[in-house]
């Protein structure tokens, strides 16, 4: 990209912290967003575990099932949810501010469309539980 | 201090005397309707003529007088003093840019960057003797937010991507080169993308947003960059998909 | 702008004499290598920010529901026994469409952490060069998951 030849002039330029992302409010909440996306995989490897564990048969599903019931895991899953939520608020945030949504000639307000996205998660959440717990 | 006066820490480079940075407090008159701009003339005029800095039409269309106040990219012409309630307020060159004196930084990167994404309508010309490129207001309204830029690099001050890796294409940019994507009457988008699609094009931008945020002219880099993306990746698709249709 | 003509003084030859001198210089890049046409159509980000992409929906729509069944409700033991009995549960994963959804729900969120966490490497923790390798090892540990998942999933 830098093709102009060198200057001939003295520049300062300062360094960059690493710690940039923890200095204000908003990069620390863009921090914390990015970070969940550990959480989301936190939980991909705990449904693997699961799938394998239903894989071996009945005894080590059950094992598995124990595990699950440990505090500590309790606790970790607990963790991943509310990371999860913040990372789903975020989503439809970020969402919004992409898709330009139109309704008859008219654009959509942002607020609106998070509203939207809130609502079919309600839907979609409660379609889960069914699915997992009920069907 | 009276209420009548403010200080001003503004960051110095003077390399024939130090090699570091330093800061100089001044105490300014304030009023009402003064500036962070006004502030700066006032210290040439009367206190330190040696003070450089950049400024142009005073009123937040040039893009020349972007600095850091208090640590926050602005438009010092646009910037007022009474919005501060106490000094000293703190005004530095534009970060991520190499400084070549006190608030003076280095454009060449910026300026070589936009002209490398090609900030022009690319394509056929209708011949003159058939009138004039027509378009619609719904068609300048698809790409008008993105035309409002004035290159003022706020943007990249606010960029952490651009802070830690100078090869980001940056902000401003990117919004420019997607401004004349969308224009009806350009046919540039696959010799541009040979640019934006490159790992420090669209691709290195995290959504942070604070580019958005600090545009004095509303710009939206953020969701320019964004909807690139969208639409780089579903064109990708369509070019692979046997019904994809066109390109 | 700058412009050093040879046939002027510029402003570093007036300063030789004195202490200035480049303070901290960026490091200079090296020139970027000519793209092959193909290398250029056949792109690997769009891809991988496509799956990123569906990887933060299905992140956000389904995953929070799913965790506070299995890893918080049924923990705290919610949901009827025979919710989560291996029978039920085995017979369901048999269902085509069910190992879909299943494989939907471990790949994409891993994608979504793979392009993520890759960019964060570099932001966040200061790592900087070494993209490729950084770049395989995120993306290359979904795709890894995602061969496994599939192979799992074919077993039950």
């Amino acid at each position: 990209m830098r093709t102009e030849a060198p200057r001939r002039y003295p520049v300062y330029v300062p360094k960059v912290p690493t710690t940039w992302w923890v200095r204000t409010a908003p990069f620390r909440r863009f921090a914390a967003r990015e970070f969940t996306a550990v959480f989301a995989a936190a939980f991909s490897a705990i449904l693997l575990l699961f799938l394998l564990a239903l894989s071996r048969g009945q005894e080590a599903y059950e094992g598995f099932l124990r595990w699950l019931r440990l505090p500590a895991v309790i606790v970790v899953s607990s963790v991943i949810f509310v990371a999860l939520l913040y990372h789903a608020v975020t989503w439809f945030r970020l969402t919004a501010h992409i898709q330009v949504v139109r309704l008859g000639g008219n654009v959509v307000p942002r607020r609106a469309v998070v509203g939207a996205l809130l609502g079919t998660w309600v839907v979609v959440s409660s379609l889960v539980v069914y699915l997992l717990v009920w069907f | 201090m009276g209420a009548d006066t403010i200080a001003l820490k503004v960051g110095r480079y003077r390399p024939e005397h130090a090699p570091e940075p330093y800061f100089d407090e001044f105490h300014v008159p304030r009023t009402d309707d003064m500036v962070v701009l006004d502030a700066l003339n006032h210290i040439k005029d009367h206190l330190d003529g040696s003070l450089a800095y950049r400024w142009s039409c005073r009123m937040g269309v040039c893009g020349s007088c972007g600095m850091m106040v208090n640590g926050e990219p602005r438009l010092t012409c646009s910037t007022f003093l009474r919005d501060f309630d106490s000094g000293p307020i703190v005004v530095e060159p534009l970060r991520y840019f190499p400084v070549i004196r006190d608030l003076v930084v280095d454009m060449t990167d910026f300026m070589e960057k936009l002209k490398s994404v090609k900030p022009w309508i690319i394509g056929e010309e209708p011949p003159i003797d058939e009138g004039e490129h027509l378009q619609t207001p719904d068609q300048l309204e698809v790409y008008k937010q993105f035309s409002m830029c004035i290159n003022c690099m706020l943007c990249f001050s606010a960029c952490p991507v651009y802070g830690q890796d100078p090869e980001f294409l940056g902000p401003a940019v990117i919004a420019l080169a997607h401004r004349y994507n969308l224009d009806s009457r350009d046919r540039g988008r696959a010799e541009r993308a040979r640019i934006l699609e490159l790992d420090n094009g669209i691709w290195d931008c995290t959504f942070v947003g604070e580019c958005t945020v600090v545009c004095p002219k509303d710009v939206d880099p953020a969701a320019a960059i964004q909807r690139s993306k969208v639409s780089t990746a579903t064109h990708m698709l369509r070019a692979v998909l046997p019904f994809g249709g066109r390109e | 702008m700058i412009a050093a003509t040879p046939d002027r003084l510029s402003l570093g030859e007036i300063l030789e004499d004195s202490d200035a001198r480049e303070v901290r210089p960026r490091p200079r890049p090296g020139q970027r290598r000519k793209e092959s046409r193909l290398r250029q159509l056949l792109r690997p980000e769009p891809v991988f920010w496509g799956l990123f992409s569906m990887g933060g929906f299905v992140s956000a729509m389904a995953l929070p529901a799913s965790v506070a069944i299995i890893g918080i409700a049924f923990a705290a033991g919610w949901p009827p026994d025979r919710a989560f009995s291996y029978e039920r549960v085995s017979s369901l994963a048999q269902n085509p469409i069910a190992k879909l959804l299943l494989l939907g729900l471990v790949s994409l969120p891993l994608f979504h952490w793979a392009h993520r966490f890759r960019y964060a490497v570099h932001h966040q923790l200061g790592v900087h060069g070494m993209r490729r390798p950084v770049a395989v090892a995120c993306y290359g540990t979904a795709i890894a998951c995602t061969a496994l998942a599939v192979w799992i999933l074919l077993r039950i």
